[in-house]
């Protein structure tokens, strides 16, 4: 007979899949939204926020049942300790994809500004990354995990590259108060969308430290990580 | 600063006739610390308490095959006296055993049976040992009463009580509070926590959380054998080997 802990563990680690794929999806649709200026897709975004807020709730209560009712040690433990953790940087995840849809609905209601390759790139290597982040923990695998690292330092150069870009385009001389204002606008929008990029990638890469902590028990926060 | 070693068996084999319970236990036992076995029932780790102050010698067809040394010393060596061993390493069971007497008789017990008929002797080393057992701000007023008035918390504290007496070195604690509630069970934890500063402690339980309140360190025996030893922070949050991490999650066992 199974017992009912272990059970109640596997509701604990669906329930986490389940928030992942949404949060996963929210980001997907946040990113389409931007690049294809789609209105209706934004708003999903920020409609379905509410569900992966739930379910963040929800993991709260069986954390907090387990731990009080089952006392869980080794493993046990640290995978409930890194679902609580992975939880929270999903949600804040989702809370970015909320914030470039917001950002999206902005800047489809006025012209695009000038194609951004490195906005692009940004965009992909995020999404790699989160999708990275989330594989390594269905499949314990502490190398991808570890990885994620150095996913960051390319993401981190992306942000710099799309800084770069609409600063310059910020600067350079635009006929016309009310065009340079709206220019401004729109590029100031987009850099934000770039700093929640950004942070998705410093997210996913928590989610990383994580995994390492549940599957190795080794704590790779704040270490630094020779890749060779 | 170096730590002691109080105990240390190597490679100690131990039948009940051809049964072998125990199969090639090396470890090291330190002083001052308090040591946890746990295990599956049947697994050996009463069995190897019961080694570290012959106490197994009771049992008729044992056998004893290896080392085990207390300061040093060869503990099966014809020239111990079992006597003054089990003085230097003393035992509390399971279930509270207070003999049918008074409180200070049973915890004077021990004294007179090593030959101390000094009142005044008796009544200081009686004091000391209910009060070094938290017993005695319960049971100062009432001391001639009998014993077996106490509640089951009480008697097991003066089981400890009588077995600190005699001035042990080493304390083994067979299940001690497996038959107390939660409140009694929480007053001998504290009290092993205080008894650590001047007693090496080894204690066999089934409850995992015990162990990990009350232990510097633990060993998982299965099967006869010793699986893992280490600091009880380790063994509880990332032992070594499967078969630990299966127990201590209750996979088996």
């Amino acid at each position: 007979m199974e017992r009912n802990f272990i059970k109640e563990l596997d509701d604990l680690k669906m329930t986490l899949l389940n928030m992942a794929a949404l949060t996963h999806r929210a980001f997907g649709k946040a990113t389409q939204a931007y690049l294809k200026r789609d209105e209706t897709l934004a708003r999903t975004v920020i409609a379905g926020d509410r569900e992966i807020n739930n379910l963040e709730l929800k993991i709260d209560q069986i954390v907090l049942k387990l731990l009080a009712l089952e006392q869980p040690m080794a493993r046990d433990l640290r995978f409930i300790l890194g679902a609580t953790k992975i939880s929270k940087e999903l949600e804040r995840i989702a809370d970015q994809a909320v914030n470039i849809a917001e950002r999206s609905l902005f800047l489809c209601q006025h012209p695009p500004l000038a194609h951004l390759p490195a906005m692009e790139q940004l965009i992909e290597v995020t999404d790699a990354m989160l999708d990275a982040a989330i594989t390594s923990f269905v499949e314990d695998d502490t190398q991808k995990a570890i990885k994620l690292r150095q996913m960051d330092d390319i993401a981190d150069k992306h942000t710099l590259e799309v800084l770069q870009a609409l600063i310059n385009n910020m600067v350079k001389s635009t006929p016309g108060a009310e065009k340079r204002i709206l220019n401004t606008q729109r590029s100031i929008q987009t850099i934000i969308i770039s700093r929640c990029l950004e942070r998705v990638g410093d997210l996913a890469t928590n989610i990383g430290e994580h995994v390492a902590f549940i599957v190795e028990a080794i704590n790779i926060k704040h270490q630094k990580i020779d890749f060779e | 600063m170096e730590i002691s070693p109080k105990f240390t068996a190597r490679h100690l084999d131990f039948y009940y006739e051809d049964f072998k319970a125990l199969d090639d236990i090396s470890i090291t036992i330190n002083i001052n610390e308090v040591t946890a076995l746990i295990g599956p029932s049947g697994c050996g780790k009463s069995t190897f308490l019961r080694c570290l102050n012959r106490m197994n010698d009771l049992i008729s067809g044992t056998r004893v095959e290896g080392d085990v040394r207390l300061d040093g010393e060869d503990i099966y060596e014809k020239k111990i006296d079992v006597v003054s061993l089990r003085r230097r390493v003393g035992m509390v069971f399971q279930k509270p055993n207070p003999f049918p007497k008074t409180i200070f008789e049973n915890v004077a017990y021990g004294l007179r049976v090593n030959g101390i008929k000094d009142k005044k002797v008796l009544k200081d080393r009686v004091e000391k040992a209910l009060k070094q057992s938290a017993l005695w701000d319960e049971v100062k007023d009432r001391i001639n009463d009998s014993a077996l008035g106490l509640s089951g918390g009480q008697q097991q504290r003066l089981c400890i009580a009588r077995a600190l007496a005699v001035e042990p070195d080493v304390l083994l604690m067979d299940e001690p509070a497996s038959s107390l509630d939660p409140i009694a069970t929480q007053k001998i934890e504290d009290l092993i926590h205080e008894l650590k500063k001047n007693f090496t402690i080894i204690i066999v339980t089934h409850s995992m959380q015990q162990a990990a309140r009350v232990s510097d360190i633990t060993a998982f025996f299965y099967m006869g054998k010793l699986i893992e030893t280490g600091d009880t922070e380790t063994i509880f949050t990332r032992p070594s080997l499967k078969q630990t991490e299966d127990y201590i999650t209750g996979r088996f066992g």
